[in-house]
């Protein structure tokens, strides 16, 4: 009887530990990244031994689609890490959820609020005296 | 003595001397059977799922404590699953999101506060 019980204590542990291992993502460091992944994030690699075992899991699913992407789609990803990656967890929550309510908008609304902002950006450039950034598409 | 008996025969003689049978003999017959039966108990096959409570009657009432450790452990794996598919999901969903945001025609900053 006893023997069972320390055997059902023994499984207990180990599935809770393994639970919680699974819940705290491991730190990578950049050296141990494969070619494809480092090819992604290439504009963190001085700050990715820095960054939080959380974000460098997100990071590192998200470089996962990178081959995937069209070259426009991943000059945009490595122009934009930088920026991602400076947010605070917090302000990277509501972009997410500023985007997944944006894209429930329907399609004709989204296209006029892209324009406007596009737009926006061009003043922006122009009052500025910088040549405006090249359309996004 | 060559009489051959017919079973239903043997078996009217044999109540018949049933009812005759003095008490003391009738209770060390009954004592008999019930230790012949309690030896059977002992030696009969359990059910191979019954320290987790299939197939058990009342004689393993004992094992009651068995089934809930096996609840237990049931139970924490089931969570351990759940928790596990969770995470995975999520991660999934959070990565697919950001990696929208991060190649989207519109820039990051619209999304950031």
């Amino acid at each position: 009887m006893v023997r069972f019980r320390f055997s059902v204590l023994a499984i207990c542990t180990t599935l809770l530990l393994q639970a919680s291992l699974a819940v705290a993502a491991p730190h990578q460091l950049w050296t141990q990244l494969t070619p494809v992944q480092q090819e992604a994030l290439q504009p963190l690699s001085t700050q990715w031994d820095s960054l939080t075992p959380k974000l460098q899991k997100n990071l590192l699913h998200a470089a996962k689609r990178y081959p995937k992407l069209t070259p426009e789609e991943k000059q945009r990803f490595q122009s934009r890490l930088e920026t991602w990656s400076k947010l605070t967890p917090e302000q990277r929550k509501r972009a997410r959820e500023k985007f997944s309510a944006f894209s429930k908008v329907p399609p004709e609304q989204r296209q006029q609020v892209k324009q406007m902002v596009r737009q926006q950006e061009a003043s922006k450039a122009a009052a500025s005296g910088a040549a405006p950034s090249t359309p996004e598409h | 003595m060559n009489q051959e008996f017919h079973p239903e025969q043997i078996k009217q003689l044999l109540n018949r001397s049933l009812a005759r049978l003095d008490q003391p003999v009738l209770a060390r017959l009954r004592d008999a059977r019930t230790e012949a039966l309690a030896r059977y108990d002992a030696h009969s096959t359990v059910p191979a799922f019954a320290w987790i409570g299939f197939g058990t009657s009342h004689r393993h009432a004992a094992d009651s404590h068995h089934k809930f450790w096996a609840a237990i452990v049931l139970l924490v794996a089931l969570l351990f699953s759940c928790t596990a598919y969770w995470h995975h999901t999520t991660d999934h969903e959070v990565s697919d999101v950001d990696i929208a945001i991060l190649t989207d025609d519109l820039p990051i900053e619209v999304y950031v506060d």
